[in-house]
């Protein structure tokens, strides 16, 4: 086990720096943020200024090493922008992104598991085949288009909900969060299920498919075979063998969901990270970006780690061991 | 027969498919007595799973069934679901093939049996455990208790088997329907279980009724026997006048197709099966055997100290843990219309063999000549050469042709890959080859799917022969072919070494068979040869304990020759060593000329 985790972090590590090495290369080979952030009326010598300001005169390397040397000590560097350190500013919208995304998850399984469960059992039936039309929908209409959709009809024609920002929030540990007040509620609902559509019609899809194939399995025989009645096999034998797979799924998701919940926070002007990368990517900030996808590598890994150590616990037949085979 | 336990009277089960219902099994009808084993025979396709199956009612909603299947006063068919759920299980007990499957994987095995328990008995947790821990006693599981909070993934197969009978026996039934419950096990292990079921009868005083496809099994085990075939039942008799004087031409053609373990006896070379008419039961004379083995020449294949060793990693550094021992300091020759058995249990390292000559697995070090080259110095090159002279043909006739070529393109594929023949020429070549194989050449268009398993795999000769190798290595090549397909394809193979002189190593776990078609056998365990000799030598005068052991176990056709065995009760070990072991060398004794036993270790 513990083998197994240190080869874990040595893996994140290894992702790390290539993916620092890109941003730099990437970044660097895009432009210069001071064209971008300079108005044009300024002088030579302002530019000059500027540019020996954020380093930028230097070798790219020289200028990567700063970086690590810098991040090692825990400081990614100051916004150019901003001018406040960049993990700062992220970690200022970090819990409503993950609010977000947790209530998106728990719809997906709350609404997609029992669902997909009752496709699978009757694929032919009536309700069967409306519940995969509803998932083709969830998959093929486009998010930002569904979110619009949902502000017209729910927010404009019958103004039950409102169609933009986060409500009123309360501080856990010091940690703002609004699912606890109804406010909090009223504003998170819209986007949370706009961002969970695909999801449930994934989460649809896996369990239909998962609890079709365990249906088909002898040890499913068997256990009718033992007398055993069709809500205990469906409850202890096809459930949990249904939900392996599922979880590897789920935590990729999540980090999808964390990671890249950009579009529905536009739409809704959701405060969360999404929107604050996609103006440092506009202005090309790069301490913002390279301290958002450290924060997101990290938290990839750390999602995977979870799945692994959930998979292994679910399924007696997984070991963890050092690298897999 | 004055009060059957189970009587079953013109049972019909149709399928449903593309709308249209189509009869499975046809007007079944038999009883089984207290305390009877009643045996269910068939090939593949007689309908004897499904008439298992309707008994339970387990066919699922694509079937249907008609007639009455008299249980307890009741009638199972029009019973309805929760009274049926209250006897399957409970009255009923069923075991199944395949004890790899059975149970379910990410569930303890306590919580296996004790559910069973719990819901037909309506015993407490506590109390449905002590009561698990004596159902394990009783099927022999030892150290009970401390397995039970156990996963199946922790079991041999035969141990998961003896767990599904402890579960199909929780609650006493007067009944057990065993579905082929031994094919999958190896034939040792399978001795243990039917000796298991045979005791367990008699302390619990049920019923059996036995479904497989092994007349060996049969003759062993059955009190009276149902001899099926497609769909309806053709005999029914007591077991003893069934392998005595058989009445129906089908029943007899089955026996006859049974290689019979010592049948052997006196003949010292191969012997083809019997030809039986389906129509009026008449058995042809069998041919002799032409002397094929060519001493004369060198020998095509020369196999001297091959080892090959597979290693297990572990550790973020990859460190080798352990190795594999597969195939341990093995030599042998096979010489040109010879065929050499390599026989053994799952494990042993037989297939390994097989496919380390042809290096289709790595050789860890040793020396493999076929037709004189080097198969561990072989370049590409050469390496396409030597294939050329040994072709390999598998045990499962489905996976091995590509589903999407015709089969006359498969046969002519080889030859044009390996520049013989231009693709006009290889075709009009493939015809040739399937009439040499008993299929017509006109066959050449079809696709894989249009053949039975017996078909197909003639059709993997033919593309063997393609080449006209020297050599055939078969790994375990008729396992999966009904008993009278398996006959035909072994006598097929026969007839092509006459004509071809061609040299075979026959790689089976199959006794009989082995017995049937070799002129020498080897007798491996565990990597390495215990044993090998002159074919009628090691069957006739086997020395080694582990021969012995496994010829004990083979099932006799004969019901007049069951015996009451000593079976030992003994798991097949695993070849898996630490990775400083060093294999002690062994010493082999000549007990008759070319017939070498393995010494004991002091």
């Amino acid at each position: 086990m513990s083998s197994y985790l240190l080869s874990r972090i040595l893996q994140a590590i290894m992702t790390l720096i290539v993916m620092s090495v890109l941003v730099f290369v990437g970044l660097y080979m895009i432009g210069n943020p001071v064209d971008v952030l300079l108005s044009p009326s300024a002088t030579p010598a302002e530019r000059l200024e500027i540019i020996q300001a954020f380093g930028l005169d230097r070798p790219v390397w020289e200028q990567y090493f700063l970086f690590v040397s810098k991040a090692l000590t825990g400081d990614l560097g100051n916004s150019f922008v901003f001018n406040q350190p960049a993990l700062d500013l992220i970690l200022q919208r970090m819990p409503a992104t993950l609010e977000l995304a947790f209530a998106a998850l728990l719809m997906a399984l709350v609404i997609g598991i029992p669902l997909g469960i009752r496709a699978g059992l009757r694929p032919d039936g009536l309700v069967s085949k409306s519940i995969m039309t509803f998932s083709i929908l969830g998959f093929s209409l486009p998010t930002f288009w569904i979110g619009l959709i949902m502000i017209l009809i729910f927010s404009v024609q019958l103004g039950w909900l409102p169609a933009s920002g986060r409500g009123d929030t309360v501080d856990i540990f010091g940690v703002p969060v609004s699912f606890l007040t109804l406010n909090g509620w009223s504003h998170l609902i819209l986007p949370a299920f706009n961002l969970a559509l695909f999801k449930i019609s994934l989460v649809i899809r896996l369990t239909r498919a998962g609890v079709m194939e365990v249906m088909q399995l002898d040890f499913v025989r068997f256990a009718r075979a033992k007398g055993l009645t069709e809500h205990r096999i469906l409850r202890v034998h096809v459930l949990k063998n249904t939900l392996i797979p599922l979880i590897t799924v789920i935590g990729l998701e999540l980090g999808s969901l964390i990671a890249f919940a950009v579009v529905t926070e536009t739409i809704f002007a959701w405060p969360g990270m999404g929107k604050l990368i996609i103006d440092a990517i506009a202005v090309l900030d790069r301490p913002v970006i390279l301290a958002y996808l450290m924060i997101t590598v990290i938290m990839f890994s750390l999602i995977n780690l979870l799945v692994d150590i959930l998979y292994s616990v679910v399924d007696p037949r997984v070991r963890l061991e050092g690298a897999s085979r | 027969m004055s009060n059957p336990i189970l009587s079953i009277s013109g049972l019909t089960t149709s399928f449903r498919t593309g709308g249209q219902w189509r009869d499975v099994i046809r007007d079944i009808s038999f009883d089984i007595g207290p305390r009877e084993t009643v045996a269910v025979v068939g090939e593949s396709g007689s309908g004897k799973s499904v008439t298992a199956m309707s008994v339970m009612r387990l066919l699922g909603g694509n079937a249907r069934s008609s007639g009455r299947i008299g249980f307890d006063g009741h009638d199972l068919l029009s019973l309805p679901v929760e009274e049926m759920q209250k006897i399957r299980g409970n009255r009923i007990g069923m075991i199944f093939q395949e004890p790899m499957t059975s149970l379910n994987p990410v569930l303890k095995i306590g919580d296996q049996i004790t559910e069973v328990l719990m819901q037909h008995r309506g015993l407490d947790h506590a109390t449905a455990t002590t009561e698990a821990v004596r159902l394990l006693d009783k099927v022999r599981i030892p150290s009970a208790r401390a397995r039970l909070g156990e996963y199946p993934m922790n079991f041999s197969g035969g141990m998961r088997q003896r767990v599904v009978i402890a579960i199909a026996l929780a609650c006493e039934p007067k009944l057990l329907i065993a579905d082929e419950p031994t094919t999958a096990l190896d034939v040792t292990i399978q001795a243990q279980i039917l000796e298991l079921i045979k005791t367990l009868q008699q302390e619990e005083g049920m019923s059996v009724l036995f479904i497989t496809h092994d007349m060996g099994v049969v003759a062993e085990i059955s009190d009276r026997t149902v001899v099926m075939y497609r769909g309806d039942i053709v005999e029914t008799d007591t077991t003893r006048q069934i392998f005595r004087k058989a009445s129906h031409p089908y029943t007899r053609a089955l026996l006859s197709a049974v290689p019979q373990l010592g049948s052997m006896a006196g003949q010292p070379r191969p012997l083809r099966f019997p030809v039986v008419d389906m129509k009026t039961g008449e058995i042809a004379p069998v041919p002799p055997t032409a002397d094929t083995v060519r001493h004369d020449i060198a020998p095509v294949l020369k196999v001297e100290h091959l080892i090959t060793r597979f290693p297990v990693r572990k550790g973020i550094l990859r460190r080798i843990a352990g190795r594999v021992h597969a195939v341990e300091d093995i030599s042998f020759d096979l010489h040109a219309g010879e065929t050499l058995s390599l026989v053994g249990e799952s494990g042993c390292g037989k297939s390994t063999t097989g496919r380390s000559l042809i290096r289709l697995e790595k050789m860890t070090s040793g020396r493999v000549q076929i037709d004189g080259k080097e198969v561990a110095k072989a370049n590409q090159g050469s390496l396409a050469e030597i294939r050329r002279e040994a072709q390999m043909i598998f045990q499962d006739p489905f996976e091995s042709l590509n589903p999407r070529m015709r089969v006359g393109q498969a046969i002519a594929e080889p030859m044009i890959a390996h520049g013989l023949a231009s693709s006009s020429e290889a075709i009009s070549r493939a015809g040739t080859l399937l009439e040499q194989v008993g299929l017509s050449a006109a066959m050449a268009d079809r696709f894989p799917h249009e053949f039975s398993g017996g078909q197909r795999q003639r059709v993997c000769i033919a593309r063997a022969l393609a080449l006209d190798p020297k050599l055939i290595v078969a790994d375990e090549s008729v396992s999966a072919l009904d008993v009278s397909i398996k006959a035909q394809v072994i006598n097929l193979m026969l007839d092509l070494q006459e004509r071809l002189g061609l040299g075979y190593l026959f790689i089976s776990h199959d006794m009989a068979v082995v017995e049937r078609i070799s002129h020498r056998v080897a007798v491996m365990y565990l990597g390495e040869i215990v044993e090998i000799g002159p074919r009628q030598s090691v069957f006739e005068n086997p020395q080694h304990d582990y021969t012995r052991r496994l010829m004990a176990a083979v099932p006799i056709a004969d019901p007049a020759r069951r015996q009451t065995r000593r079976i030992v009760d003994s798991e097949i070990k695993s070849p898996f060593r630490a990775a400083d072991y060093q294999p002690p060398k062994r010493r082999y004794r000549e007990v008759s000329p070319g017939h070498f036993v393995q010494l004991a270790m002091e």
